[in-house]
């Protein structure tokens, strides 16, 4: 009962504080706009913050090139889109004043008191630092605007009642900034930062709770739209322990290591549209943060590629193997080394040794890309020219093959 | 930049960005046009090159990347003792239709057979799979390669 009441308290609590920020709603819309901050060397610096943000990620237009939102994030508990960026007053961010801009990326509340969706990562933005928060504001403000209203997002009752996030965020949001551990070296809370603030790299590596908050179990690798984001714990079976230096660098900066395999789907936007523009200190202090963080032994375990095999191969999997020569192995090669290009590579992925298969059955049926150094690298989705069957066959085939991991993905896993 | 290629046995010196593909070397520097081009993403098989024996695409080998190694194409394959093999069956058995992919369907063969001498169906399909042909003459190329092997038995 004491519960029940207290929570009704809290309930309470957050109507008044949301019809409190209503009524202010209409003194931020007649508030003048302020100047934007126009010091070239303020907005290459917010540039290089924006990339390490990995803001274009989401923001950038589902057909590419600009800032103006419209993706569309499938979540338990609806449909929400991503906004205009773009510094336009009408339907970008035109208006945001310094206080107002500080506010939305750190405590997740937009102009005018409007509640946003943690599906933008504020829970992690909330530890950077108001120098770093601006010179991302000022580059986005040195963007040319356009006008491109976002669509609206479908979320179901009760999740369409934005105050209701008052109470997730009290919840959820700790609404603090970074602070350097002491016992820590500059590097490894350089690393800290570049991965908690900026690269908010949590938000899909770490499980969620019941409410959607992060759990303890941090880097623990979870399930995010689909894709399956890696245990990055120090465990060395589940996690990053077994990666060398050299493979976490390249693996950050390319989306590829030697021996694991390339990055796909979300993590490959990650590289393409933030990882790959930091500067190698920035790389080795993420390295080096990562390397420090606990083990935790859950999620699928990463496997060697198998010396010999195909004996102990299913009926399923063996169909899957005629399919792999005829489909698959023009680009990635029967011995997984990728023909002359280590995106093509299987041997030692993650994705290959994982008994789900859930980011195999996404590049299967989605493809993946990835923008790089030496141009664009690809594979196409599969689905139109192979039946569920197929595609399971060849999927079973790769685990088996590839990751040491005999079991046979069903059909049904394709199905749209 | 200058990079000695040693093609066919020859030496030769070309003044070309370091990331030009080999491809772009052989036919518009070189002149030697018998690798074609198709897709340019290693999706086709049309211009398999050897570097060191082992078959790979042109259109993606950088000149940094084959500075140094040994290339062999399609105008030296007969040359080798596999590829004399290789081309004679083709005749044999008319594989050809268009003839476009050939150059490199005849590549990746000689390449198969040097490595593996008797091969089955299986390894004819994983070794030959990245070579396309639209005119579909796969079951002759097939073929071909088992009369080539024949010819070492």
């Amino acid at each position: 009962m004491m519960s029940l009441r207290s929570l009704k308290h809290v309930l309470l609590g957050a109507v008044a504080v949301t019809l409190s920020f209503y009524s202010g709603m209409a003194l931020a819309d007649s508030a003048p706009g302020t100047q934007a901050d126009t010091r070239p060397e303020l907005i290459k610096r917010g540039e290089y913050l924006f990339r390490a943000a990995d803001c274009a990620a989401c923001h950038v237009a589902p057909k590419g090139g600009s800032l103006t939102g419209g993706r569309s994030f499938v979540l338990p508990f609806g449909t929400v889109f991503a906004v205009n960026i773009t510094p336009d007053k009408q339907t970008g961010i035109g208006n945001y004043t310094d206080a107002e801009w500080l506010k939305m990326l750190r405590e997740g509340v937009g102009r005018g008191g409007k509640h946003l969706y943690p599906v933008m990562p504020y829970t992690a933005y909330t530890l950077l630092s108001d120098a770093d928060a601006l010179a991302i504001k000022a580059y986005l403000f040195s963007v040319a605007p356009e006008n491109a209203p976002a669509p609206q997002n479908r979320l179901h009752f009760p999740f369409n009642q934005r105050w209701g996030m008052i109470v997730w965020n009290w919840l959820n949001n700790p609404n603090k900034r970074f602070q350097p551990d002491t016992a820590q070296s500059e590097q490894w809370n350089r690393g800290a930062y570049l991965t908690e603030a900026l690269g908010h790299c949590s938000q899909c590596h770490t499980p969620r709770t019941i409410t959607y908050g992060l759990s303890s179990k941090a880097y623990a690798g979870a399930v995010q739209v689909g894709w399956r984001a890696y245990n990055l714990t120090s465990d060395k079976q589940h996690g990053l322990g077994a990666w060398t230096d050299e493979q976490l660098t390249s693996y950050l900066s390319t989306g590829k290591a030697s021996g694991k395999g390339a990055a796909s789907g979300p993590m490959a936007e990650a590289v393409e549209h933030g990882l790959r523009y930091m500067t190698q200190a920035d790389i080795a202090a993420m390295v080096t943060y990562l390397r420090s963080l606990p083990p935790i032994a859950e999620g699928p375990v990463a496997q060697a590629m198998p010396p010999e095999a195909d004996h102990a191969l299913s009926d399923v999997a063996r169909r899957g193997q005629g399919l792999f020569a005829q489909a698959c192995a023009g680009c990635h090669l029967p011995d997984g080394r990728g023909r002359q290009s280590e995106w093509a590579a299987l041997a030692g992925a993650h994705s290959v040794s994982d008994p789900a298969a859930d980011n195999l059955v996404q590049v299967l049926r989605n493809g993946t890309a990835l923008e790089t150094g030496q141009g664009r690298v690809f594979m196409p989705g599969f689905s139109k020219a192979y039946t569920e069957e197929e595609l399971a066959a060849i999927a079973s085939y790769v685990l088996a093959h590839f990751g040491n991991t005999q079991t046979d993905i069903k059909p049904s896993a394709f199905k749209n | 930049m200058r990079f000695d290629l040693k093609i066919n046995s020859v030496l030769r010196e070309v003044d070309v960005p370091p990331d030009m593909p080999v491809l772009w070397v052989l036919r518009d520097i070189l002149g030697l046009t018998g690798t074609k081009y198709g897709c340019g993403v290693a999706q086709c098989g049309a211009c398999t090159v050897h570097l060191d024996g082992q078959p790979v695409r042109a259109c993606l080998l950088t000149v940094a990347a084959a500075a140094g190694h040994d290339i062999l194409t399609i105008e030296a394959v007969e040359h080798t003792e596999t590829g004399a093999k290789v081309q004679q069956a083709w005749l044999d058995e008319e594989v050809i239709q268009c003839g476009y992919c050939q150059s490199g369907q005849i590549m990746a063969a000689t390449a198969l057979l040097q490595q593996t001498p008797q091969p089955t169906d299986a390894d004819i399909d994983e070794a030959m799979a990245g070579n396309i042909c639209r005119c579909g003459t796969y079951v002759r190329i097939r073929k071909a390669i088992h009369k080539a092997a024949s010819h070492d038995a």
